[in-house]
C-alpha cells in the first residue's frame, strides 16, 4: 500500500524543488529510468488580450481523492517504482509551473506510458478550475481540450 | 429536505457564493436540484457544468438525500 500525500501546493512549483525531488531518489538503486512532466502557464492571447497568470481553485477534497484513485490505477497498468504528483493552488504566473508529475522504474519505456496516462486522466476527471487572469485585471475560465 | 450545494470557478462566479443551503423536496433528485437552481440564478442557463454527489459525477436520476455532499463542477481545466 502506497501512502498517501497531498498533492496541492500553494503557488508555483519552483526548479529548486524539482531538482530536490531528483535528488532524493538518487538512493533509490532499483531505478534505472525517471521520467518528468511540467506544465506551465502558457500567456495565451484571447480577443486582443494576453494572459499574465492562472488562478487556480479546485474541490479540494475531492480532487485529492481523484488523484489517489488515479495513482492507484496508474500503479495497477504500469510497473512503476514510485510516482509522485504536485499541483499548483492559487496564482501561478505566465512562464511558472503549476504541474508536475515525476514517475521512475527500472527500464524507460513504461515510465513514457504511465506518464502520458497519468497525465491526460488528470486533465479529464480532476476538479481544478483556472482563472486565466490578464494585464487589465479582468478574467476567462480555462477549458482543457481533452 | 435541505441540501449542502457547493459551487466551484465559472459556477460561482454566476450564483455570487460558494456554498448554500437549498430546499428540494424530499425524494428529489439531480435533475429536480438543477431545474431549481437554473430558475434561481438564470446565468446556469447558459453554463456548462455536471454535478457531484458525495465527490462522484451523478447522472440526473440519482435521488438526493439531505447527508449527501452535492456540487456543481464547470468544465475541469487543471494541469
Amino acid at each position: 500500500m502506497k501512502k498517501r500525500k497531498t498533492v496541492f501546493v500553494e503557488g508555483p512549483i519552483s526548479p529548486s524543488f524539482i531538482a530536490n525531488s531528483i535528488e532524493k531518489h538518487q538512493t533509490k538503486t532499483t531505478i534505472g529510468a525517471h521520467n518528468i512532466f511540467l506544465g506551465q502557464v502558457r500567456a495565451d492571447e484571447i480577443d486582443g488580450k494576453i494572459v499574465q497568470a492562472i488562478d487556480y481553485s479546485a474541490y479540494a477534497e475531492m480532487a485529492e481523492e481523484k488523484f489517489h484513485e488515479i495513482r492507484e490505477t496508474t500503479f495497477s497498468k504500469y510497473e512503476l517504482t514510485c510516482m509522485h504528483i504536485y499541483h499548483s493552488l492559487g496564482k501561478v504566473k505566465t512562464g511558472e509551473i503549476c504541474l508536475f508529475v515525476f514517475v521512475s522504474a527500472p527500464h524507460r519505456k513504461v515510465t513514457f506510458e504511465a506518464l502520458e496516462f497519468f497525465v491526460d486522466e488528470i486533465k479529464k476527471e480532476v476538479p481544478v478550475f483556472g482563472k486565466e487572469i490578464f494585464e487589465d485585471e479582468t478574467h476567462v475560465w480555462k477549458v482543457n481540450k481533452v | 429536505m435541505e441540501l449542502k450545494v457547493l459551487y466551484f470557478g465559472m459556477i460561482a462566479e454566476a450564483t455570487d457564493r460558494k456554498e448554500e443551503i437549498i430546499s428540494l423536496e424530499f425524494g428529489g433528485n439531480v435533475d429536480q436540484l438543477q431545474n431549481l437552481l437554473k430558475d434561481k440564478y438564470k446565468k446556469l442557463q447558459h453554463l456548462s457544468f455536471k454535478v457531484s454527489v458525495d465527490k462522484e459525477i451523478s447522472s440526473n436520476e440519482v435521488v438526493l438525500s439531505p447527508n449527501n455532499e452535492i456540487a456543481l463542477l464547470p468544465p475541469f481545466s487543471g494541469g
